[in-house]
């Protein structure tokens, strides 16, 4: 089942038939892949004009759980409930790249410059490096989620009780906490590697400046973010778990005493913001809503545009392709929408 | 049967003190051909075969919620785990979540109560505790555990009735009854039950516990009647003997037998046992017609917020003016749900009733308190 759209930009519609896991386009941004809750790997074109019926291929006995691209950019990488790390190549092509002595993969990054993959199992976080596999952790309590800072050097960890930095060149090291009460369940660095934001069970986001240790906390959402993203330039942190888009200011002396902006969607029932994405050039951030809609934030206009109409299921995953051109968005009812936004005529 | 959303999964928890029989009853479940789909949440994973169920290996780790609530614990994992569960595309009949002997199960069930999440996808349907009939007594002189996890029950396995008389058997079940009132009790040996009279019950288990009156029956062993109502015509299953056949046919029948209050005169009754060597009773209260609902949650929040560490539950089901469907709601500690439950049938009798179990519970002012919820007639 799928179909075009008739009005705004060219669109794609492919009914994948389990919840949507994670998203990934490949480095060049003509594959867009996506992992699901029936264990499969999808592939197909990232033009929503092409024709291609999507190919796939199981990949976990149970449910993919976490989902990117890897890092030499032409293959994806899917961990399981099955505790598998299976390397998916644009041939189909399934390779078990680690198996979890105990519990469930389910978080999994790649860094392409260090050729690095991180994949999250339990209390420990495997971390694969093209001189071999290290095991880092256990860590307080069972890892949430796990990010590498921009240039590969460092790879922080979200757990109860705060984030643990691991140096990915030193692993044997002692690694570098981080502490605040609650559970953290998201993370990411800002781009310019200045901060480290995480978001918390008790609805609120976290975020250290790592020079100084310093930390603030930024509360007021309406449930737990379980998305998060910083904006390519840095300036600005957004975040799921709310209705309105709000846009932490981290640009000068950064948010601490000052309101966040915040951007009304068009609309006349708010709906839960459940996935943001930020576009990789430009201060745009894509926004998932917990109705299947679609919104562009363009933060620098201070304006919110409706991309898509609500599915009736929300937004689990959503990314833009590396050339910040196209973008996908997938829901938990197995909706994959594919979208264009290059100017045509 | 269900109070909640129609696609929430109910989710049992088992609990049981060490050696009462619990990895018994999982093994069945994991093994027989029950033809549902579970998935199991436990710590450690034997060597059982596995029919058609998913088994998860949790870390039992508790959190603290960073809000300032400093009994508002929960079981971090659980809420990763359930999470992961729901991508999953086989639809789950049900989630078993097992507890390790020791464990307090408030912060299980409260994880169900404090996250957003997994409020909305599943819905703590009960908490089943394995009493070991022989040892219970023993238990109870030297560990808090033992009693914690049967005052939080919903059903109660009194397991190994083989390995004691029948005198010891009554014996044992007093003081459980003395600790809970209002737990549905099966008599067992080797866990051998009827998966479908634990798994799986919903309100309408909530409802029969709290419309059959068992302190009347506690009363009458003790040969001293602190009751002030009784309802006839009930099924007592706690009083049976391995009641097999009993609760695969979910009918209503018994709410339409619910007429016999001897001393209806008083509109609100309360009754209140306490056992002498234990710090934990329960107390039931009734409303013989509606509430005003903004009042009773007032009302009820400020009782959970104050009185909160030392009620271990709460439980309720009550009539609200204006209202065709029954008010279901449950607490463990602070926190707590409600829902819409069945809707009442003419020839109901459209009480309120309320549980309360706990440690220090002052029966007299959660009575005038509840009182005071009464609509006006």
């Amino acid at each position: 089942m799928e179909g075009n759209g008739t009005k705004g930009p060219p669109r794609r519609r492919v009914e994948l038939g389990a919840f949507v896991v994670g998203i990934a386009h490949d480095a060049a941004g003509g594959t867009v892949a996506a992992a699901t809750g029936a264990g499969k790997v999808v592939l197909l074109p990232a033009d929503p004009l092409a024709q291609d019926a999507p190919r796939d291929v199981d990949v976990h006995r149970g449910a993919s759980l976490a989902f990117c691209r890897g890092p030499s950019g032409t293959d994806f990488l899917s961990g399981g409930d099955d505790g598998r790390l299976v390397r998916v190549g644009a041939d189909l092509q399934a390779t078990e790249v680690l198996k979890a002595r105990r519990g469930w993969i389910d978080g999994v990054v790649a860094h392409a410059g260090r050729s690095m993959v991180a994949a999250a199992a339990g209390k420990l976080v495997h971390l694969v490096t093209p001189t071999g596999t290290h095991e880092l952790g256990p860590h307080p309590s069972s890892v949430a989620d796990l990010c590498f800072s921009p240039d590969g050097s460092r790879l922080a960890v979200a757990h109860y009780g705060g984030t643990t930095i691991h140096l990915t060149q030193k692993p044997a090291e002692k690694p570098r906490s981080l502490a605040w009460k609650g559970s953290h369940i998201a993370i990411r660095y800002s781009p310019n590697s200045k901060f480290l934001a995480t978001s918390t069970q008790e609805n609120a986001l976290h975020v250290w400046r790592l020079a100084s240790g310093a930390d603030m906390q930024m509360q007021g959402y309406a449930t737990k973010a379980k998305s998060l993203a910083w904006t390519h330039d840095g300036n600005w942190l957004v975040s799921g778990g709310v209705e309105l888009c709000v846009c932490w200011g981290f640009a000068g002396k950064g948010p601490e005493g000052q309101p966040p902006l915040e951007l009304q969607p068009p609309g006349d029932e708010p709906v839960l913001i459940t996935r943001v994405a930020a576009h990789p050039a430009a201060p745009f951030v894509l926004l998932g809503f917990a109705d299947g809609q679609v919104h562009v934030a363009d933060i620098a206009k201070k304006r919110v545009t409706p991309l898509d109409g609500p599915t009736g299921s929300p937004v689990s995953a959503l990314e833009w392709s590396p050339d910040g051109w196209r973008l996908a968005a997938g829901t938990e009812a197995g909706t994959l929408r594919l979208f264009d936004l290059r100017p045509r005529g | 049967m269900s109070t909640g959303e129609p696609n929430q999964i109910p989710v049992t928890v088992l609990t049981g003190y060490l050696g009462a029989g619990k990895t018994t009853l999982l093994n069945r479940i994991l093994t027989e051909h029950h033809g549902r789909k579970y998935a199991v949440i436990i710590n450690e994973f034997g060597a059982v075969g596995i029919d058609n169920d998913i088994v998860v290996d949790a870390d039992e780790e508790i959190f603290e919620m960073n809000n300032g609530c400093i009994c508002c614990t929960v079981r971090g994992d659980l809420i990763r785990i359930i999470g992961g569960l729901m991508k999953r595309s086989d639809r789950l009949d049900g989630m078993i979540i097992e507890t390790t002997g020791l464990a307090d199960p408030a912060p299980v069930a409260q994880t169900f109560f404090s996250d957003d999440e997994v409020r909305a996808r599943t819905k703590l349907d009960a908490i089943v505790t394995v009493v070991d009939a022989k040892f219970f007594p023993a238990r109870l002189e030297d560990s808090h555990e033992a009693e914690d996890q049967v005052a939080f029950a919903d059903v109660i396995l009194l397991n190994k009735t083989d390995l004691v008389s029948p005198e010891e058997l009554k014996a044992v079940e007093a003081q459980i009854r003395s600790i809970n009132k209002f737990a549905t009790i099966h008599r067992t040996q080797r866990s051998e039950i009827d998966l479908a009279t634990i798994l799986d019950r919903g309100a309408f288990d909530l409802e029969r516990i709290l419309t059959v009156d068992p302190e009347f029956l506690h009363a009458a062993k003790h040969g001293h009647d602190h009751h002030h109502h009784h309802d006839h015509g009930h099924d007592h299953d706690h009083h049976g003997h391995d009641h097999h056949d009993h609760g695969h046919d979910h009918d209503h029948d018994h709410h339409g037998h619910d007429h016999g209050h001897a001393e209806a005169k008083a509109p609100a009754g309360a009754a209140h046992v306490t056992r002498h060597d234990s710090t934990i009773s329960s107390i039931s209260l009734t409303i013989d017609g509606p509430i005003d609902p903004d009042r009773f949650r007032m009302w009820i929040s400020t009782v959970l917020r104050e009185k909160g560490q030392d009620i271990l539950r709460s439980k309720g089901v009550l009539s609200v003016a204006g209202e065709d469907r029954r008010l279901v709601f449950q607490g463990v500690h602070m926190l707590m749900d409600s829902n819409w439950g069945q809707p009442w049938r003419a020839g109901d009798a459209r009480t309120s009733k309320l549980v309360f179990i706990g440690r220090q519970i002052d029966g007299e002012a959660l009575r005038r308190g509840f009182l005071a919820c009464a609509r006006p007639a």
